[in-house]
């Protein structure tokens, strides 16, 4: 029978609104899914990083002649191979694709070595001679925000501050009936996705391109351009099939190392991580320290929050300035709030490279902003749902920002729906 | 001995990046056979937006999603949609394919009128047919596709949308965000106070998307969002001694399990957004964001001691029943 049949839809009125099968389910469930690291090309190479050990230190030399002398060993390529800049990030270029003069966390890329095979690689890696000289290391934001800490970049360690001042929040807190600090903590976490990093680059009549597994294909090509010091009409990369990503390959990883094998050897080169090397190198969640002051009245209403929130970024600024702003704009939660003020830090340290993860650093102010919230309904004995209810944003409502919403604010909606849902389960009930 | 808790949690969260610019483009070919291709930057990474773009171009040119191929990610022939991150790429790459597709059905329908001596604004498609005054008609898309290509002409579109926003001034002052959306969580949960171990019984996350366009992929993300949520409220951690991450492996790092799955219950909230395709928002972060809070709720409805330090594990659990000077975390101190 013809798949397109008259054209007509099957069931229901529209295709909107309607659960079509997944365009990509068939390929997945069966396993024939052609993700990076199942791809071959006839004459790939194989690549592999030597990385740091040390969290801060001076690069001194790369001895790699050791190395380069193992059997099957194509090359191996250093910050001084590089033709274009050695710098990338999404929104400060701070991270070097191979490290030339400062190591600024463990896992940073020294070396990357290109061979026929993994038992290659496996023997060439540890051959590699490195001197540096190690620096002390800064391990919290607290301690890269002292006074007289040295600077991991150059030009202070807070890489990023946002302020949202709105009202005079000290003022409402002297007028407020209940008034709640407190600190809160939230950990580093890693995305766990089910696919490693991998990539495979070749060129072919002066292109280089690239499958990779990423989140953003076009910053991938705008980075392997400058890096190589080429066009963009000389880099095209395509998204290989990506098993889970949760912000985790928004940064570069694979893409600018292979474009620089494949461009220097002339050869495809293809690299997959270890679960373990992407466990350790890969940017993680923002570890977090949340001050929070909440005020409200006798009947529950927010009058004033004061939050101060401190993200440790880590070696780079990767998405951090991003996350600690998002994190100040969503700080006070969905609520109407008259007097705000909010800061938010994002420090620089020599710990793993925080960034872009699920939620971008509200996922950690809405633990704060929830307890807060919780403790001001106990102050006052009354019910969670009602205080939320309370102060919920409502259309016509601003936001800590001066922002209007005017249509399209479903909070209310989602409060009475779950308590709702939650009486008719018969999880809420009898205990309220 | 088992104490049990109930929590809530809610959020709000700004669809695209924050007071920037942050376009999607789109690029839509209507071919002979009726095919609708569409080219996006937009990259599916398991999260199923090339199957809500399909039925996107699908919804907008009356056809079936059979009959769309989505070729996404690849900069050799999309243009660019940005990243796949901050709950964007339905909201910002669906309006970018809707407006593609809207162009290339604007040529057909112009046609149609011709061969109907109708106006085009009298006509629209649906079920692969061309409608007139909200009557299907025997015409049919490939009909009139067969008739563009007589006259030479070809069926194709381009889109894009950047949302509007404003940056934000010293004070913080602005609207950063086009649309923004709304969650809230209940979490049920169980603490053995004995072991420290929390389980999380039933969770209940009512989410408003705006509309959902697949609302099993609203579901799943849902779904996948909260078991995130738990690993984040009471089991995952990176732990870093000078810098060195101690558990880089799935033995030492620990996730949910199919075991720590509760029951979870979706409910989908539609407040429809005018600026998005067919009312669509996001809910890929919002997903995961209130689970943690409801849940450390919940742990202090149980216990009435409140964590104030993610994850909340059973060693601190303990501790602080210890500290309370709970009998059955005690007893297991004295030696």
């Amino acid at each position: 029978m013809n798949r397109r049949g008259s054209g007509c839809l099957k069931d229901g009125p529209g295709v909107i609104g309607r659960n079509c099968r997944r365009v990509d389910g068939i390929a997945k469930v069966k396993g024939s899914a052609f993700f990076a690291a199942d791809r071959k090309i006839d004459g790939m190479l194989l690549a592999r990083v030597l990385r740091s050990r040390v969290p801060h230190a001076v690069l001194n030399k790369i001895d790699a002649r050791s190395a380069l002398e193992v059997p099957g060993v194509v090359a191996v390529y250093t910050a001084s191979d590089i033709p274009g800049e050695n710098r990338v990030g999404i929104i400060v270029k701070d991270e070097p694709v191979l490290v030339d003069d400062r190591i600024r966390r463990v896992g940073d890329a020294l070396a990357l070595v290109v061979a026929e095979s993994e038992e290659a690689l496996a023997a060439a890696l540890p051959a590699i001679k490195v001197w540096y000289e190690e620096l002390p290391g800064i391990f919290s934001p607290a301690q890269a925000m002292a006074g007289g800490a040295p600077a991991i970049h150059g030009q202070g360690n807070i890489q990023s501050v946002t302020r949202i001042v709105k009202g005079d929040a000290d003022s409402a807190l002297k007028e407020a009936r209940v008034v709640i600090s407190r600190r809160y903590t939230t950990q580093m976490v890693e995305h766990a996705y089910l696919e490693p990093e991998a990539g495979l680059a070749a060129v072919e009549d002066g292109q280089v391109t690239i499958w990779a597994s990423t989140q953003n294909p076009h910053y991938d090509r705008r980075e392997v351009a400058r890096v190589l010091g080429i066009g963009q009409n000389r880099v095209r990369v395509v998204q290989a099939p990506t098993g889970g990503g949760f912000g985790g390959k928004l940064d570069i990883s694979v893409q600018c190392l292979l474009g620089l094998a494949a461009w220097k050897s002339g050869r495809p080169v293809r690299m997959v991580y270890s679960r373990e090397e992407s466990m350790e190198f890969s940017p993680k969640r923002h570890p977090c320290v949340i001050d929070y002051t909440s005020a409200c009245d006798g009947d529950g209403r927010l009058l004033a929050v004061k939050v101060k929130i401190v993200g440790d970024t880590g070696a780079y600024a990767s998405y951090g300035p991003a996350t600690l702003k998002r994190a100040a704009v969503h700080a006070s939660g969905p609520y109407q709030v008259p007097n705000v003020f909010i800061e938010a830090y994002c420090v620089y340290t020599n710990n793993p490279t925080a960034g872009a993860m699920r939620g971008f650093g509200v996922p950690q102010v809405a633990f704060a902003h929830e307890s807060q919230m919780d403790l001001l309904a106990g102050a006052l004995g009354l019910d969670p749902f009602t205080i939320r209810l309370r102060n919920c944003f409502q259309p016509g409502s601003a936001t800590a920002t001066g922002q209007r919403l005017i249509q399209s604010v479903g909070i209310g909606q989602t409060i009475e729906q779950a308590r709702a849902g939650a009486v008719q389960l018969g999880v809420l009930g009898g205990k309220r | 001995m088992k104490k049990r808790g109930i929590g809530v949690g809610c959020m709000f969260y700004g669809i695209g990046n924050t007071g920037m610019p942050n376009p999607a483009g789109a690029f839509l070919d209507l071919t002979d056979d009726g095919t609708v291709l569409v080219l996006t930057g937009c990259a599916d990474i398991g999260q199923g937006s090339s199957t809500v773009l399909a039925q996107i171009a699908a919804g907008e040119l009356g056809v079936n999603i059979e009959d769309v191929l989505v070729v996404a990610g690849d900069t050799g022939v999309s243009p660019d949609a940005g990243a796949t991150s901050a709950s964007r790429q339905t909201y910002i790459s669906g309006n970018a394919v809707l407006l593609a597709a809207r162009q290339a059905k604007e040529v057909l329908l112009e046609e149609a009128a011709g061969i109907m001596a109708a106006a085009a604004s009298d006509l629209c498609l649906r079920d692969g047919h061309v409608w007139r005054a909200g009557e299907k008609t025997p015409l049919t898309v490939k009909e009139v596709l067969a008739a563009c290509r007589k006259k030479g002409k070809l069926t194709l579109g381009s889109g894009w949308f950047n949302p509007e926003t404003t940056g934000m001034d010293e004070t913080g002052r602005g609207a950063p965000y086009a649309t923004y959306s709304y969650a809230t969580q209940v979490a049920e949960i169980e603490v053995d106070t004995e072991t420290g171990k929390v389980s999380v019984l039933r969770l209940v996350a009512a989410h408003d998307v705006g509309r959902a366009i697949n609302p099993k992929s609203v579901e799943g993300q849902i779904e996948g969002g909260c078991l995130m949520g738990i690993g984040y409220a009471l089991l995952e951690e990176v732990k870093l001694t000078e810098g060195r991450i101690g558990n880089p492996r799935y033995a030492e790092y620990l996730l949910p399990m199919s075991l720590d799955v509760p029951e979870i219950h979706a409910i989908i909230v539609e407040e429809p957004e005018i600026t998005g395709p067919f009312g669509a928002k996001g809910v890929g972060e919002p997903a995961l964001i209130p689970t943690a809070a409801a849940i450390a709720n919940a742990v202090a409805d149980a216990l009435g001691v409140r964590f104030y330090d993610l994850p909340i594990t059973p060693e601190k659990i303990l501790a602080a029943l210890s500290a309370k000077g709970d009998g059955s975390a005690r007893m297991g101190e004295i030696t």
